[in-house]
């Protein structure tokens, strides 16, 4: 099952935009990447973060010894593919695996040392983590817990910031979540009050929970340049944590002291677990250690049910009713964004799509296509049988919604107006209309309105004329 | 478990925190909602919150379920449980235990307004549709997910169709996800202890109150008025309980079989619906559903109880009972009826109803008596067959009231189609037909307002009204039952005397909420039919929906603005983008080979439409004969593939060749109307081609008042299941050769004639007046009242200027009707070979003009 939704996201990969995290890395200096490229565990984690066709490339090269020349590579390639070969080039090239595509193919010595460490196996560096020893007093703690664990830390957060403002008092994540909140814009405070979530906050909550995480720590990681850390280290711990196990206790000693730094921010974003602050060993939750892979990054059936997360739960009629299938209070709470809500049963919430609460959503900053493509993700199975998804006189009105707040354009200018007779206007409006920038006039008022860049030359104009007449 | 919260309590401390806060939380859960957070300014205490205190319990229950398996997440969902649950106010159920096995039931049940939710996908929904229809009104049935409402008529009518009190409540259980709410069983248990349990019964030709519970009567006779009314038999008491009722035999359905129903069919129902009325396990839900809802569940108790009831005193009876909330149902027992001569008739053998049809007589025939209420069918499935069936089931003398004369003649050819009823059975009573059948017993067929008609009735009808009231009728059949004035209704209720009577209508909305009153006059509603289902099953057409938005000039608009007065509507229906809208969706669908009805409710609009476009039109004043040619025309003249009409077309005009319609101005928010209209396309001939879809279009012009009435309007249909697409924009439009006011100046000349017209001029259906007859506003009646237009001189005011064209006023030409040229076509009565030889002459002649 996880195998034929990862072979089907693969498919449908083509329109999927590149993971929020390679731009980031793209923009990284080559000494950066190249010192990333030591560990295996990033090498791996980055190869499984890349596309399926830059994919396809690196593992074609992976075992060359040699370089081949940029031709013979690409005689392989059809005309339609051609775009996107060249791009994937560019995309490598950028990662600094790639050097100098253009002339031959040949995958940077560091990155392909350590791939092929990780895919053969071998070394001592610890790249992907030291297991813990087994502890007698202490068995390893059950999946379950890391899970309930994660998914209590995960949620709080999301629900923090989406009960903000509305007069609730949620639990407060950890400062450090807080502050990050903060600086990623998600959240600000406005006069010194209390958090409030923003516009950019909104639109998070409607991410998957995958983009969510990584969101944040793309944040994290541009809080780091700051703090002065060292960027290498971090990512270097995140892929390893990626690479991890789920269930099994890692001791920390192999880590750096930024990456023991790191623990304390990771426990509270819910990615690793410990037993006490001071614990000399860690384990990674799901969440971690579905970072680079397509699995689901929270527990899929919980007991409480929550399990709805990836099936879909979204029953959307053309009657613009909605039926979730939830009784997870943080999907209820998202959906509230822009569903005005009616019943609520044991496993069920009932509401309906209405002007108003597409308006509401609209005006918190959620636009028309995030609403369709939240609908769209969590269609309930059932809805799968429709062509489209959703039904399309929703999706218009949706649109058309949108549409109504955006008729007013709003162009910065000035007011002519007083003019002595109405030679001087029309001479003056004359002079405007020849320079395009009338948009408005009143000839029984004798004024009209020209935009901004129209003024200093109607100024000078109108001075030069009075100026001569004088 | 225990172990997990024993690793917590030394993990670290941040977890403990939120361990320790959960528990509290726990505490305030169950703290907070004794005192529920109050909004208004009611001091608390001031009433009982029954909700707050059943939540209370059901928490406080949940709490100690799950105590052995509480956990950091079950107290952390709870912290945030609370966060969300303000935003349902007093709808948020989620205490509410669901069943272990709720995946298999298909229901929900809102314990505070009786609001079922169904899941349309389940496996057992289609038993579990019959049943809510059975119970509740359906409130919207699209794709997934269906709404039901329990509603006080609603369970009357479940109760009237033979449903117990303990069955509903059983199968409702077997349904639903969670168990039936207590308000909501004490709800159905106070409707139905006093709805129906009474039922009027007109036997030997005496009216008798009839109960199988005796308490029912006894309580009744302790009224005064009803005491009085009652009428002490004269006949020795045989009870053997040594009570004053007469007590008989409760009826049986016994050999009863619908006409036109496979007799092997039938005997599978019977079979499935003896079976044993309480099973024990789920596998027999399905029995138990089925057998409920074949209405054979009938009263445990085999006795009834009665007493007779003064003839004269009825209606202050009925009256009394419906105030005293024992609204009394109306049941005939016509096999029984021995005075009142049968009527020969049945169904001719090739006749085969459809099942819907059947399920729907069978809600009425259900105990092998005639219940009267409404049965709800979409325009075009067949209702009139349904009335025929029920009339040949009762075989009795049978009054058939209609809106129009020409309805009249359609139930007639009807009657004629599907049974073997003769000429000298059946009669008519119109305006100018009024006939009276031979023998002892037949069928009449009339309109409302010719028995309704209170003044002065020419000689001839006053002595068929007393033939009418003069009888006794077996069955009154009511049609478009929702057009009809309340006080009509009434009248005709009273005068005419019928043992039973069905009402038959497609919707049952009404903008002004008279509904409740035909609950109480006929009776209730017996069966509703679910549109889409129909339309999957090829029954009545697909239809594709779709509104438009034309976007008003700025001209148009900035006039709209100005105007205060109902000129506002003439300016939005005349917008000339609705105009070319309305232009090229006639030449698409034309193309198309589809035949096409353009609605107008503003006459002058569909005047002003029809001749621009050159297109035949029928409004009120179009004569008797011009009329009938038109509909000829459109429904045989492969030329004539469009019509225009105004509001007189909404009901009753049978146009299966139509496979699109138009609409361009309407009657504001009306549901009804919308759905009427829809029932135009609905009966199209072509329906069972593959992938035939008829289409609907309503035109609206952007930012107006329409846009609002528009969405209104829809509503009732949406409910249905159908889904209007939005189009803005129509591609090619701009293409169009020959499109109508393209330019600016034609545009304003449009505007200077829409501001001339007279305020009255932007009425609706102004056109209509109600004739000697017939209901005001049908297409088919006979006089529709011409408007009398007086060509009075117009006064204007205006400057010089504007007279000599200085502001866009113009004398512009009019354009000529299209029906006249109809008309004059008509008038050759030429044979086809001369008259294709005299148009080769004619256009020899112009010609040879031209070259000249």
């Amino acid at each position: 099952m996880p195998g034929a939704s990862r072979d089907g996201t693969i498919d449908g990969a083509e329109e999927d935009p590149p993971h929020t995290l390679l731009p980031f890395l793209q923009s990284q200096s080559q000494n950066t990447l190249t010192r990333l490229y030591q560990r295996p565990s990033a090498c791996l984690s980055m190869f499984r973060l890349l596309p399926p066709l830059d994919r396809q490339l690196v593992m074609n090269l992976l075992w060359l010894e040699s370089a081949v020349p940029a031709g013979t590579m690409g005689a392989w390639v059809t005309r339609q593919g051609r775009k996107l070969y060249d791009e994937a080039l560019l995309n490598l090239s950028r990662l600094h695996i790639l050097p100098n595509p253009s002339v031959k193919l040949s995958l940077n010595g560091m990155f392909k040392t350590s791939l092929r460490q990780a895919v053969t196996g071998g070394g001592n560096n610890g790249s992907f983590g030291t297991a813990a020893l087994k502890d007698d007093k202490h068995p390893p703690v059950s999946i379950e817990v890391l899970d309930t664990y994660a998914v209590e830390r995960w949620e709080t957060i999301l629900h923090y910031m989406v009960s903000s403002g509305t007069g609730q008092l949620p639990t407060k994540p950890s400062p450090g979540v807080l502050f990050l909140l903060q600086r990623s814009g998600l959240m600000s405070t406005v006069h010194g009050s209390a958090l409030q979530i923003t516009s950019a906050g909104f639109q998070f909550l409607l991410h998957s929970p995958h983009d969510q995480l990584w969101q944040l720590l793309l944040q994290y990681l541009h809080m780091a340049e700051e703090r002065e850390m060292d960027l290498v280290e971090i990512l270097s711990f995140l892929f390893m944590l990626s690479t991890m196990e789920l269930g099994k206790e890692y001791s920390i000693e192999s880590l750096s002291v930024t990456q023991k730094a790191m623990l304390e921010d990771l426990r509270d974003y819910g990615l690793i677990w410990q037993r006490r602050t001071q614990s000399r060993r860690f384990s990674p939750t799901r969440l971690a250690t579905t970072l680079t892979s397509l699995l689901p990054p929270l527990p899929t059936a919980t007991s409480s049910g929550a399990g709805s997360q990836d099936q879909g739960f979204i029953v959307l009629e053309t009657n613009y009713r909605l039926y979730a299938y939830t009784d997870n209070p943080l999907q209820t709470a998202v959906l509230n964004l822009f569903v005005s809500l009616k019943y609520r049963f044991p496993n069920l919430v009932v509401g309906s799509i209405t002007r108003e609460s597409v308006r509401k959503a609209l005006a918190n900053g959620i636009t028309a296509d995030q609403i369709i493509s939240y609908l769209s993700t969590h269609a309930h199975p059932q809805m799968r049988k429709n062509k489209p998804l959703i039904p399309v006189t929703v999706q218009d009105q949706v649109r058309l919604w949108e549409l109504e707040r955006n008729r007013l354009k709003s162009e910065e200018g000035y007011l002519y107006t007083a003019f002595a007779s109405q030679a001087d206007y029309e001479y003056v409006l004359n002079y405007a209309k020849q320079l395009n920038v009338v948009l408005w006039e009143n000839p029984a008022k004798r004024c009209f309105f020209g935009n901004l860049e129209g003024h200093g030359n109607i100024r000078g104009f109108i001075e030069r004329r009075t100026g001569g007449q004088a | 478990m225990k172990r997990a919260a024993e690793g917590y309590a030394d993990a670290e401390s941040s977890s403990k925190r939120s361990r320790r806060a959960g528990d509290q939380d726990e505490y305030v859960d169950v703290d907070d909602t004794e005192s529920p957070p109050d909004t208004g300014y009611v001091p608390r205490g001031a009433t009982i919150n029954l909700g707050a205190l059943s939540r209370k319990l059901a928490a406080a229950r949940r709490n100690a379920d799950e105590q052995p398996s509480d956990s950091t997440l079950d107290a952390h969902r709870r912290q945030q449980d609370k966060l969300v649950s303000h935003i349902f106010m007093d709808q948020d159920f989620s205490w509410l235990h669901l069943k272990p096995d709720h995946a298999s039931r298909p229901l929900w049940i809102s314990p505070d307004d009786g609001h079922i939710i169904l899941e349309a996908f389940s496996p057992i929904a289609e038993q579990a549709q019959d049943f809510l229809v059975a119970i509740s009104e359906p409130v919207s049935r699209p794709a997934f997910i269906h709404e039901y409402k329990l509603t006080p008529y609603s369970l009357y009518a479940a109760v009237s169709v033979g449903l117990q009190t303990e069955d509903i409540i059983e199968v409702l259980n077997r349904l639903s996800k969670v168990p039936v709410p207590e308000s909501i069983i004490a709800l159905i248990r106070e409707r139905t202890l006093s709805y129906g349990k009474v039922k009027l019964v007109l036997k030997h030709n005496k009216y008798f109150i009839e109960s199988s519970h005796p308490e029912t009567l006894q309580f009744l006779l302790k009224d005064k008025l009803i005491r009085e009314a009652r009428v002490v038999s004269q006949v020795a008491d045989k009870s053997i309980k040594g009570n004053t009722f007469t007590t008989s035999k409760a009826p049986v359905k016994g050999d009863l079989v619908n006409p036109g129903v496979k007799e092997a069919e039938k005997k599978k129902d019977d079979t499935k619906a003896a079976a044993p009325g309480q099973p024990a396990s789920d596998a027999d839900l399905f029995t138990s559903v089925v057998g409920v809802d074949s209405d054979d569940i009938d009263d445990e108790d085999d006795n009834v109880h009665s007493f007779e009831i003064d003839d004269s005193k009825i209606d202050d009876v009925k009256k009394r009972c419906t105030e005293l909330e024992y609204p009394m149902l109306e049941e005939y027992d016509f096999r029984n009826d021995t005075i009142n001569p049968n009527l020969d008739i049945d169904l001719k053998p090739a006749t085969v109803i459809r099942p819907y049809q059947e399920t729907s007589l069978s809600k009425m025939f259900g105990n092998g008596r005639a219940r009267s209420g409404i049965i709800v069918l979409p325009c075009g499935a067949g209702k009139t067959l349904v009335g025929i069936t029920a009339a040949c089931t009762i075989k009795k003398s049978c009054l058939i009231l209609c809106t129009s004369s020409v309805s009249v003649m359609q139930w007639k050819s009807q009657f004629m189609q599907w049974s073997n009823v003769t000429d000298r059975q059946i009669a008519v009573f119109t305006a100018d037909q009024k006939e009276k059948f031979a023998g002892e017993s037949g069928i009449v067929i009339s309109t409302y307002s010719m028995v309704a008609n209170t003044h002065n009735r020419s000689h001839e009808s006053k002595k068929m009204m007393e033939f009418l009231t003069s009888r006794e009728w077996g069955f009154i059949l009511l049609d478009e039952v929702h057009v009809v004035p309340a006080a009509m209704f009434r009248r005709v209720v009273t005068t005419i005397k019928a043992h039973s009577k069905l009402g038959l209508t497609a919707t049952l909305v009404r903008e002004d909420d008279k509904i409740s009153d035909l609950n109480y006059m006929i009776g209730p509603k017996l069966y509703e039919a679910n549109w889409m289902d129909l339309a999957a099953k090829g029954h009545i057409a697909n239809v594709q929906c779709a509104e438009v938005w034309c976007p008003m000039t700025p001209e148009f608009y900035r006039e709209y603005l100005r105007e205060q007065s109902r000129k506002r509507m003439l300016l939005y229906c005349m917008n000339p983008k609705k105009f070319q809208a309305c232009q090229f969706l006639i030449k698409y669908h034309e193309d198309r080979g589809d035949k096409i009805i353009v609605f107008s409710d503003n006459v002058f609009a569909l005047e002003a439409y029809a001749k621009k476009l050159g297109k035949l039109y029928i409004h009120g004043g179009t004569g008797q004969v011009e009329r009938m040619r038109i509909l000829q025309n459109f429904q045989h003249n492969p030329a004539v593939n469009t019509i225009f009409l105004s509001k007189v077309g909404d009901t009753s005009i049978d146009l299966p060749e139509a496979t699109c319609l138009i609409q361009i101005s309407s009657h504001f928010g009306s549901r009804r109307q919308e759905a009427q209209r829809l029932g135009r396309i609905l009966r199209a001939k072509r329906r069972n081609d593959e992938g035939f879809n008829a289409f609907f279009y309503s035109l609206v012009s952007k930012d107006t008042q329409e846009m609002f009435y528009s969405t209104k309007r829809q509503q009732f249909l949406i409910d249905q299941g159908y889904s209007f697409k939005v189009i803005t924009h129509l591609d090619g439009l701009e293409k169009l050769p020959d499109l109508v006011y393209r330019t600016r100046d034609e545009q304003i000349e449009l505007i200077s004639s829409v501001l001339l017209a007279n305020e009255s001029d932007a009425d609706l259906g102004n056109d209509i007046r109600a004739g000697e007859g017939d209901l005001a506003g049908t297409v088919t009646s006979k006089d529709f009242g011409l408007p009398v237009k007086v060509a009075a001189a117009q006064r204007t005011t205006g400057s010089l200027t504007a007279l000599s064209g200085g502001q866009h006023m113009s004398y512009m030409e009019q354009n000529k009707s299209a029906n006249k040229k109809l008309a004059r076509e008509a008038n050759t009565t030429r044979n086809k070979l001369f008259a294709k030889r005299d148009r080769d002459l004619a256009s020899a002649r112009k010609e040879a003009r031209a070259r000249g």
